[in-house]
């Protein structure tokens, strides 16, 4: 209680007396060494990945960042909510920084949390021009850990981000080494007969699109905080101490799925925002996203974290030990995903005559695994003619030793198929999707609908605007777009302030795309009304669509994209101007940008 | 029909089995541990207030001394639904299943408790009722009280057991002396 | 709502603590490289090869590309040549420079100018072709060419690939020309002239730049064009093997 009230009385006089920090980068040319090759990139204070910038919530940082390359740079701070041209994207909120230039970035830091930075020039982020941010909340975390460590991921490449961008534009499967095979075809034949592989091949030839294409970049080495499976990044515990992981995907192109076998995982946090902690025994990490999850090794041994790429073509490996030196098993990667047809259902050039029936908009809604929402009150008259549609992935959990004198007569009905694979549906993804991702060991997997903000970040109010945006590509020219059009030929998407904005994304190609909008928070509908998660990258999967809200309280303009890199570079990019704002803004703006113009 | 029948018959035999296992008989639920005993509160005896928070406790740890009797006011100061569930670590771990149960039928719904259905008759004279002497389940803004009396030395902690909670840090320890 | 608080306090302090940052913030147009299309080149040689036939003929040949531009408009080199090692001479040696546009999903247009510049008589054509991915993944390659004088041919080629595994490949390549009339002067009659059908093992050893193969490629003329060649005392029919290397850079 005293506490509170001196923190209270701290927060009046931060005004006054508020934290300020300076900290030095230099971006440079580095070596990266992934144990399976070594390669020239760009690291920042001379080493790829960066430090670690520590922050406080309430801190006023100064970040002077100097460039020794001999090209333009440019650094973004993902996620964090600061003033326009602080944001760190040439060409949106500032003109680059020149070789050999020191430019001072100056914001206040108003989250906690765990994000990251990175170049938004070129393909320096892919080369290797990438660090973590931890923000230490001004109160305490609703939460307990003894120790914590940064899990930082990436994709590391042994081409350059140009000649992978070229490749794929004169190639798109250049990289795609997990492609249907003769063998495959004929195990398909022992497996479903001939006349059904053959129809398979032909439905998949017609379209000319490839079950395969799942990752549009193999050939990397996973890394955890810089180390490849064979350098096996190693954190220490004490057997009984609650451990935080800080998982950050820093890749290029790769989703990983992790697990550390033998812990359960319990989720904290996504892109640095508190969530109701969900317990899981694996989760999927899109690009640019983070997960902050809390792990408690009882054991005196070592724990693998393995980070399969979503393709299943690559793997990060790192270890939790009580000891540096010790080792756990690596398990075999998983046979390598497929899509199906379902993961077409939004494609571009298909019937879509017989789709209008179709309401994705209340997909978030048909997860039953956190049921929250349901209303048994009435169950007599509930109609589960239906049931095929239920999830029992969670069900895991039922206790069934009581169960003796139930009348299981009548249970023919159900559809418990789903319930071994430790749940083999997701309402983010196409119903029958190829991607749904399973638990390696039959247990939990987390979902976009098991994420429920802690506490809501703002007042739960309707929306005030629509905006849909179809996301868009043509896989064999390597084109990726919004509504059809690329980055180069499009306007910019004009916000007001003050609105509240739903943004609806219909995923129109076979990829999936991590969305990613700069500058202020994307609620993520999964059906939680004001529990909404708040994120800063909202995955968007194959032949689905996804919902999300912003509050636009950001005066200025910023970056929206689709975070993979070589997607964003190949168009799927668009520039946000939020008009209006605060009266002194306002005033600020109009006198700033005079003579300069908009970009209209 | 028949499908509803069997969701509820496995939430009612389900919670009496908790009543049983982490409740206040002491009945070991197969780990030979026990936390203690309900109790009368005796005249001069020892409050402590305990807050919840999303999704901690204050205080995280209190004393007591063997055959104690203390009266436990919780508060939830959160916008969640949490539990003060005095047990032991296995208890508390047997007791997680049951509460997954919860939240998954719709009784513990983030905010709110839904105390229709906790309330209903399931037909067979059992109610989804949270009503273990051992614990407390409260909706934001409620308080209640506990008296308790610890009758043995051991492994105790108090501890939250909606999903998540417990494994994110929302647990105190009793420590004896 | 606790965002709203926690986002003004601090905001307040940046106001009060930096009024150099303030909202002094212009917004500038976005002049990068990301604004501009995308300029992408290559280089492709499809078949670079050593051919042996089985009249002891030792040929060198090869089929490549070279691309510089943008999704809407490439400008493409093509080349394409057959040299007698023993004759130390080219059979056949063409050279296109065309302009290339997307028209379809996945097909383009093409338009330029094709230069013959063999032993014998050259022959320059304006070239307008489509190229592009059909269903079942046979990637094909129709042209039309009118020559100087009004001479009109057209050539289609088709290919597909096998993937046997993912290193090892199987293409099967198919060239046919068809001549509308008759060019006596370079031994083309009209109607079917000829065809060049093969089939090619590869491995990929690096990426996909350099990728070895060894086939077996079949020539065959045609009517009228058979009967020009044997007038010459050349062959009409003609079996390769081949040995050689897919190249991309």
């Amino acid at each position: 209680m005293k506490t509170t009230l001196l923190s209270g009385a701290l927060a009046l006089l931060l005004p006054v007396i508020s934290l300020a920090g300076e900290y030095d980068l230099t971006v440079d040319r580095v070596e990266i060494d992934t144990g399976d090759f070594v390669k020239e990139g760009i690291g920042y204070n001379g080493a790829s990945p960066g430090p670690v910038l520590r922050f406080k919530e309430g801190e006023d940082v100064t970040i002077n960042v100097t460039n020794n390359l001999d090209e333009m740079t440019s650094i973004h701070w993902h996620g964090l909510i600061l003033p326009f041209n602080q944001d760190g994207v040439p060409g949106i909120s500032f003109a680059g920084i020149q070789p050999g230039e020191t430019f001072t970035y100056k914001f206040p830091i108003t989250q906690a949390g765990t994000y990251w930075f990175h170049s938004h020039s070129g393909f320096q982020e892919p080369d290797g021009a990438y660090g973590a941010i931890v923000i230490e909340p001004e109160g305490r975390e609703p939460f307990r850990y003894n120790r914590e460590y940064v899990v930082q991921l990436t994709d590391k490449h042994p081409h350059s981000g140009d000649r992978i961008m070229r490749n794929l534009k004169m190639m798109p499967d250049y990289y795609n080494r997990e492609q249907q095979t003769v063998g495959e075809f004929f195990s398909d034949v022992s497996e479903n007969g001939l006349m059904n592989t053959v129809k398979d091949r032909m439905a998949w030839g017609g379209m000319r699109m490839m079950k395969a294409d799942v990752e549009d970049l193999q050939g990397f080495t996973g890394l955890i905080n810089g180390k490849g499976p064979d350098q096996n990044w190693t954190g220490i515990f004490k057997p009984g101490e609650r451990i935080r992981l800080r998982f950050i995907n820093s890749s290029a192109m790769t989703y990983f799925d992790i697990r550390i076998p033998g812990l359960e995982m319990t989720v904290v946090q996504a892109d640095g925002n508190n969530v109701q902690p969900v317990s899981v025994d694996e989760f999927r990490i899109g690009v640019a996203e983070t997960y902050d999850v809390i792990v408690r090794p009882r054991d005196d041994k070592a724990y693998t974290i393995f980070a399969e790429s979503m393709g299943r073509s690559g793997y990060a490996r790192a270890t939790l030990a009580p000891e540096e030196g010790m080792e756990g098993s690596v398990p075999e990667l998983r046979e390598s995903a497929r899509l199906t047809m379902a993961d077409m259902g939004g494609m571009h050039g298909m019937d879509h005559g017989s789709m209008e029936g179709m309401d994705h908009s209340q997909m978030a809604g048909m997860d039953h695994s956190a049921m929250k929402d349901m209303d048994h009150s009435n169950m007599e008259d509930m109609d589960h003619s239906n049931m095929e549609g239920m999830d029992h992935s969670q069900m895991a959990g039922m206790d069934h030793s009581a169960m003796k004198g139930m009348d299981h007569s009548n249970m023919e009905g159900m559809d418990h198929s789903n319930m071994a694979a430790g749940g083999a549906s997701d309402p983010f993804y196409a119903p029958g999707s190829g991607l749904v991702p399973t638990a390696a060991n039959g247990g939990k997997f987390l979902s976009y609908a098991d994420l429920k903000a802690q506490s809501p970040l703002y007042e739960d109010r309707e929306p005030t605007r629509d905006i849909e945006l179809r996301l868009t590509g043509n896989m064999e020219r390597y084109t990726w777009s919004i509504n059809g059009v690329k980055y180069e030929d499009a306007d910019p998407i004009r916000l007001q302030y003050g609105e509240r904005v739903r943004f609806k994304f219909v995923n129109e190609t076979m990829m999936t795309h991590p969305m990613h909008l700069h500058g202020m928070w994307s609620m993520l509908d999964v059906g939680a009304g004001q529990w909404n998660p708040v994120k800063h990258t909202i995955s968007v999967q194959p032949g689905t669509t996804v919902f999300m809200e912003t509050e636009v309280d950001e005066p200025g303009q910023w970056a929206f994209h689709c975070h993979l890199s070589y997607h964003a570079a190949a168009g799927m990019f668009r520039k946000v101007i939020v008009e209006g704002g605060p009266e002194s803004t306002k005033a600020a703006v109009s006198a700033q940008t005079t003579g300069v113009g908009g970009d209209a | 029909m028949s499908v509803s029948k069997f969701v509820v018959a496995a939430i009612a035999m389900s919670v009496s089995m908790t009543a049983l296992g982490a409740g206040s008989h002491g009945s070991g639920h197969g780990h030979g541990a026990k936390s203690g005993e309900p109790a009368k509160f005796p005249e001069g005896g020892r409050t402590i207030t305990v807050e919840m928070h999303d999704n901690y406790y204050e205080p995280e740890a209190f004393d007591v001394k063997k055959g104690e009797i203390v009266r436990f006011m919780v508060e939830n100061k959160g916008s969640l639904v949490h539990e003060f569930n005095i047990g032991t670590p296995a208890m508390h771990e047997a007791h997680q299943d049951e509460m997954m149960m919860m939240v998954e039928h719709g009784v513990i719904q983030g905010g709110k408790l839904n105390h229709k259905m906790m309330e209903m008759d399931m037909g067979n004279g059992k109610t989804m009722k949270h009503d273990d002497p051992n614990s407390v389940l409260l909706e934001p803004g409620e308080s209640k009280e506990i008296v308790w009396k610890f009758t043995d030395k051991g492994d105790i902690e108090f501890a939250c057991n909606v999903p998540g909670h417990y494994q994110a840090g929302m647990y105190g320890d009793v420590n004896f002396n | 709502m606790s965002r709203w608080t926690s986002w003004l306090v601090p905001m307040m302090a940046g106001l009060a603590a930096m009024p150099v940052l303030g909202f002094a913030q212009e917004r500038i147009q976005d002049t990068t490289a990301r604004k501009q299309p995308l300029k992408v080149w290559g280089a492709q040689f499809e078949e670079f090869e050593y051919r042996y036939s089985d009249d002891d003929e030792e040929l060198a040949a090869w089929n490549g590309d070279f691309f510089y531009g943008t999704d809407a408009l490439k400008v493409r080199w093509l080349t394409k040549g057959e040299y007698s090692i023993e004759e130390k001479a080219y059979e056949k040696l063409e050279n296109q420079v065309v302009g290339q546009i997307p028209i379809s999903d996945f097909f383009d247009a093409k338009a330029g100018v094709r230069f013959d510049t063999p032993k014998g008589p050259d022959r320059t054509y304006a070239v307008l072709g489509i190229t592009g991915l059909a269903p079942q993944w046979f990637e094909v390659d129709a042209n039309l060419f009118v020559s100087k004088d009004g001479e009109t041919s057209t050539e289609l080629d088709a290919e597909y690939e096998l993937l046997l595994t993912n290193h090892w490949i199987l293409a099967a390549a198919l060239d046919a020309t068809v001549a509308f009339s008759e060019d006596r002067e370079i031994g083309v009659g009209k109607g079917l002239v000829s065809t060049e059908t093969g089939l090619r093992l590869s491995y990929d050893v690096i990426d996909r730049s350099f990728s070895p193969y060894i086939g077996v490629v079949h020539e065959r003329k045609y009517g009228d064009s058979a009967d020009f060649a044997r007038a010459e005392g050349g062959s009409t029919e003609d079996w390769f093997a081949v040995i050689g290397a897919r190249l991309s850079f």
